[in-house]
């Protein structure tokens, strides 16, 4: 009885550990994409996976730099452990505490210090620099699995080699090295796995165009899950795996003695048979890769930073394909990861598409170069308000080209609310109460209660921002929710009578709920622009400009307009635009009247930034 | 006379603090079995290390037949060394641990399979070939060790404690395969021990050692019944050391009571230091000794009995085949030429130095 109660323990423990994992190689052999249904047993998951080019690129580049970085840190693990262990007692603490250091330490922490390390150097984060850090983290690893058996071994038998006339590289290698062989290959499969699956100092010091599988699951997760992914993962868990259960099962030898010559011979021949393999089948794999990649290797190049999803991959290829110069595309999520990237140097990045803020902060650190116009002859093609509104972070229209615009205004279910809306007055409507849903960040929403005062969306005034935190306050027990994304589905939903929404968000509304109306208030409203601009680094200006110009022909647009559902300052491209309810949206593209009284966000300074924080932080705890 | 092999000449060596050689200075001849011998750290495996070429002395001269070489390093030295813990390459069979010196000195295929055959044939270990070292006992891996150092030929074999792990019975017959090797090969031995035992058996030349310093460099024999301080007579053998008075040449006083003896040139009425070994002791019935006592206590042996004797405020320590019980009356006698007379040391740094002739 005891015995049963034991084993079911041991077995719902072990089943709730492997759970997840379960879950994940199930999936991805579900033919059905659903993650609850099963649709039958499938390996076209795998099968696609391996026919993603971008993929196998991450893969091939995981590999590489496992590998790589393993035989380095093991090199230079083994070195230093035997230096370690020459040392005096002291310095041997000292010293394996300092190594122990780096293992204990939070990743993250290593990753970022990395990272500034490289910046500090002026090395332009990529390839190297991912290697390099994969190199520092696994010394540690070589070293805690080399040190024991260095411990074990009988420094005797190296002095008897050079006493019988070797010299002491030949002593260390024929005597010492097999007795730590074992340590030193447990040690680079260690330092192996533990490249193979890293993520966080991967994902910091990695640099445009190169992904590992860790990093490229992120980036492939962020967009949603793909059932490849599941496969991807499985099959990265199982190699892992396979190395943990190989290294476990490689130190423990000298327990049977009585092994003959020959059975111990042939074991020391499957291990340095599996590091072998590896080599094969990467050298193979590299060949096979850069042989199916030689055509991209010419000269030109570009590196593109943009939003997520933010372009139809298909232009990028268009682009490729007309010009001859290869792109390499990198995503960031906010403009407050991108900033400090382009601002540390760190990589020269070629062309960026910042917003209207954060474009005025750049052109005032001097970190964006002007754009030579004769190269963009298209810039005719974007409508000229956009060109103005764009001179309040960028005068004179020097360093930027509008990409994607977009206001912020009310949407309203026309079921709940009978009388015309035009004002943002209506939002501090009492016949509102609990209907009403607020934007949930410092800038959207004293921007309604600034601009509903007539100020500036842009106001430093003390009063001007006291009054509009005031009436913050004081419309706070009408306000259903401070939300960002959710607004659209409240709306959706018929939950709430108004919300201040994004345009970009209100076309989409508007198809799933057709009683839903979108207005920009007569005081006007935030409109605002995301715009491409080239770094001062960037080492292919020319193609930067070949490429916003390729982004501003009327064609491309509209194919990026399609794709993102933003509207586009691209005139040309709107008059292409074949269904007239698109084309003539007034969410997606205002009058000159409606957009009369907006402005753009602009940059105030970190004094009226942190103003902006402690009203905005009385606003929401009262 | 054969002629000088190695000279050490003016060695020191320290540690850190500690001193381990002080000005040492030691000779080695020809085709000698010499043994360094003394307690742990007294500096007998630092001089052989010193010889080896593993550690280099802070001052002083290695000669080896006529050139330095203080400071060559051990590969380039023409002498072989046997490990304390035997330190056979655990992945190599018996055949490649024997080869492996003679590959690197670039001998013929045919060469070396004659001379492992010879060298095993030497340590009675035909046939074990193609074992692997961790599948031998200690006293045959010791002999591996062995053989792996003579195939070279070496002019000088140097061994460190290399019976210290084995049992004794093991310890004895390895001690006679050693002698009768010395013998075959003509071959000089340097031998490091602790224990007196091997030494005496086996050395031509004991040169005893404590504190960094030489105590007593001479044969078996004069090392054992003539030890020149309280130090060596302690540590050969057991002994009764007791303090006396030279009270002129041949008459020395012990424990208020006047013994002759053979020993002259001390002066008169000198303090000395006595030593009689406790096999030299002579017990007899009370009236016919020169003092007078009691056994305190009785051990049996096997070839002799081993007793303790209260006499004049001294316990004896008396080695005797025949019996007295517990609580005997006797009488002590010691014959003049078994009594040894040494100086007494006047500080502590001269009892290390056993600066006494």
């Amino acid at each position: 009885m005891k015995k049963i109660l034991r084993r079911t323990y041991f077995g719902l423990i072990l089943f709730l550990m492997y759970a997840p994992i379960l879950t994940l190689i199930v999936l991805s052999f579900n033919a059905s994409k659903s993650r609850t249904k099963w649709g039958g047993f499938t390996l076209s998951w795998y099968v696609s996976l391996f026919q993603d080019e971008a993929i196998m690129s991450a893969l091939y580049n995981t590999l590489i730099i496992a590998l790589v970085s393993a035989v380095l840190a093991t090199l230079l693990g083994t070195a230093a452990s035997i230096g370690i262990s020459a040392m005096k007692p002291r310095a041997k603490t000292i010293f394996m505490g300092i190594t122990n250091i780096p293992i204990l330490n939070s990743e993250i922490v290593t990753g970022i210090s990395l990272m500034l390390l490289f910046i500090a150097c002026r090395v332009t984060l990529g390839f190297t620099t991912i290697l390099l850090s994969h190199v520092t983290f696994c010394i540690p690893y070589v070293i805690l699995s080399v040190m024991p058996k260095l411990r074990q071994t009988d420094k005797s038998t190296y002095e008897a080699a050079q006493d019988l006339g070797a010299g002491p590289i030949y002593a260390f290698f024929k005597v010492v090295f097999p007795d730590i062989l074992p340590g030193v290959i447990s040690g680079f499969l260690m330092a192996f796995t533990m490249s193979l699956d890293d993520f966080i100092i991967t994902h910091f010091t990695k640099g445009p165009g190169v992904d590992t599988l860790s990093t490229k699951i992120y980036a492939e997760v962020r967009k949603g899950i793909r059932p490849e992914m599941y496969a991807l993962s499985t099959l990265l868990f199982v190699t892992v795996l396979v190395l943990l259960i190989l290294i476990n099962s490689s130190p423990k030898e000298p327990a049977d003695t009585k092994v003959t010559s020959s059975r111990r011979n042939r074991k020391q021949v499957f291990r340095l048979a599996v590091p072998a393999v590896l080599v094969i089948l990467l050298i193979g794999g590299g060949i096979g890769y850069s042989l199916k990649n030689a055509g991209n290797a010419s000269g030109e190049k570009l590196i593109v930073y943009n939003w997520g999803e933010y372009i139809d991959p298909e232009t990028l290829d268009m682009f490729e394909k007309e010009t001859g110069i290869s792109v390499t595309y990198e995503e960031y999520e906010t403009n407050e990861i991108m900033y400090p990237k382009i601002q540390s140097h760190a990589i020269a990045y070629d062309v960026v598409c910042p917003s209207d803020y954060m474009i005025q902060r750049m052109i005032e650190n001097d970190l964006l170069a002007e754009i030579n116009w004769d190269n963009v002859p298209n810039i005719q093609n974007i409508d000229q308000s956009y060109m103005e509104q764009s001179e309040s972070f960028d005068p004179g229209n020097k360093y930027s080209v509008p990409y994607c615009v977009g206001t912020v205004g009310i949407l309203y279910n026309t079921t709940m609310v009978d009388e015309p809306v035009d004002s943002w007055d209506i939002l501090w409507d009492d016949k509102y109460k609990d209907n009403i849903l607020m934007q949930d960040s410092v800038r959207d929403a004293f921007m309604v209660a600034l601009k509903r005062n007539g100020d500036s969306l842009n106001s430093v005034d003390v009063n001007e921002l006291n009054q509009a935190a005031n009436d913050l306050i004081e419309q706070k027990p009408l306000v259903q929710a401070y939300v960002v994304d959710q607004v659209r589905d409240k709306m959706i939903g018929n939950e709430a009578a108004l919300g201040v929404i994004y345009s970009g968000e209100a076309g989409y509304t508007q198809r799933e709920n057709p009683n839903l109306e979108y207005v920009i208030p007569k005081e006007g409203s935030n409109v605002w622009i995301d715009s491409w601009v080239i770094p001062k680094n960037a080492q292919n200006k020319e193609n930067a400009e070949k490429f916003i110009n390729f982004m501003c022909r009327p064609d491309i647009a509209l194919m990026n307009f399609e794709y993102i559902t933003y509207s586009t300052p691209n005139k040309a491209a709107r008059e292409l635009i074949e269904d007239p309810d698109v084309r003539n949206s007034k969410i997606l593209f205002p009058d000159q009247e409606d957009l009369k009284n907006c402005e753009t966000f602009q940059y105030l300074g970190e004094e009226a930034d942190n103003y902006y924080n402690e009203l905005w932080n009385k606003v929401k705890s009262r | 006379m054969n002629h000088t092999l190695v000279d050490l000449i003016d060695i020191s060596k320290s540690f850190g603090d500690q001193i381990v050689l002080d000005k040492l200075n030691l000779s080695i001849r020809e085709n000698e079995f010499l043994t360094l011998l003394g307690p742990s750290g007294c500096g007998k495996t630092t001089t052989l290390r010193i010889l080896g070429g593993f550690e280099i002395p802070d001052s002083g001269r290695v000669i080896f037949d006529g050139a330095d070489i203080t400071s060559l390093p051990p590969n380039k030295r023409n002498l072989n060394t046997v490990f304390q813990k035997y330190a056979l390459f655990s992945h190599m069979n018996i055949e490649e641990n024997i080869a492996f010196g003679l590959k690197i000195s670039g001998k013929s295929a045919s060469y070396i399979k004659d001379k492992i055959k010879y060298a095993l044939k030497l340590v009675n270990l035909e046939g074990f070939e193609n074992r692997l070292p961790d599948s031998l006992s200690g006293g045959q891996q010791q002999r591996v060790a062995i053989a792996r150092a003579i195939v070279n030929e070496p002019r000088l074999l140097l061994l460190d404690e290399p019976l210290g792990a084995l049992d004794l019975k093991l310890r004895q017959d390895m001690q006679y395969e050693l002698i009768r090797l010395k013998n075959e090969l003509g071959i000089t031995f340097i031998y490091v021990t602790h224990d007196q035992e091997e030494a005496l058996t086996m050395s031509d030349t004991i040169v005893v050692m404590n504190q960094g310093y030489i105590q007593q460099m001479g044969s078996p024999e004069d090392i054992y019944n003539e030890p020149q301080n309280a130090f060596v007579a302690d540590f050969i053998g057991e002994s009764n050391i007791i303090s006396g008075v030279m009270l002129e040449d041949r008459l020395v006083e012990i424990l208020g009571a006047k013994f002759p003896c053979v020993d002259t040139g001390f002066g008169k009425n000198k303090p000395v230091d006595v030593v009689i070994r406790p096999e030299d002791v002579d017990l007899l019935p009370p009236e016919k000794g020169t003092i007078q006592g009691v056994v305190s206590h009785l051990i049996f042996k096997g070839v002799h009995y081993e007793m303790e004797v209260q006499a004049n405020g001294f316990e004896w320590l008396v080695h005797s085949t025949d019996m007295f019980p517990v609580g005997q009356q006797v009488g002590i006698h010691v014959d003049p030429f078994d009594i040894q007379i040494m100086n007494k040391p006047e500080s502590e740094d001269e009892e290390a130095l056993g600066v006494n002739e």
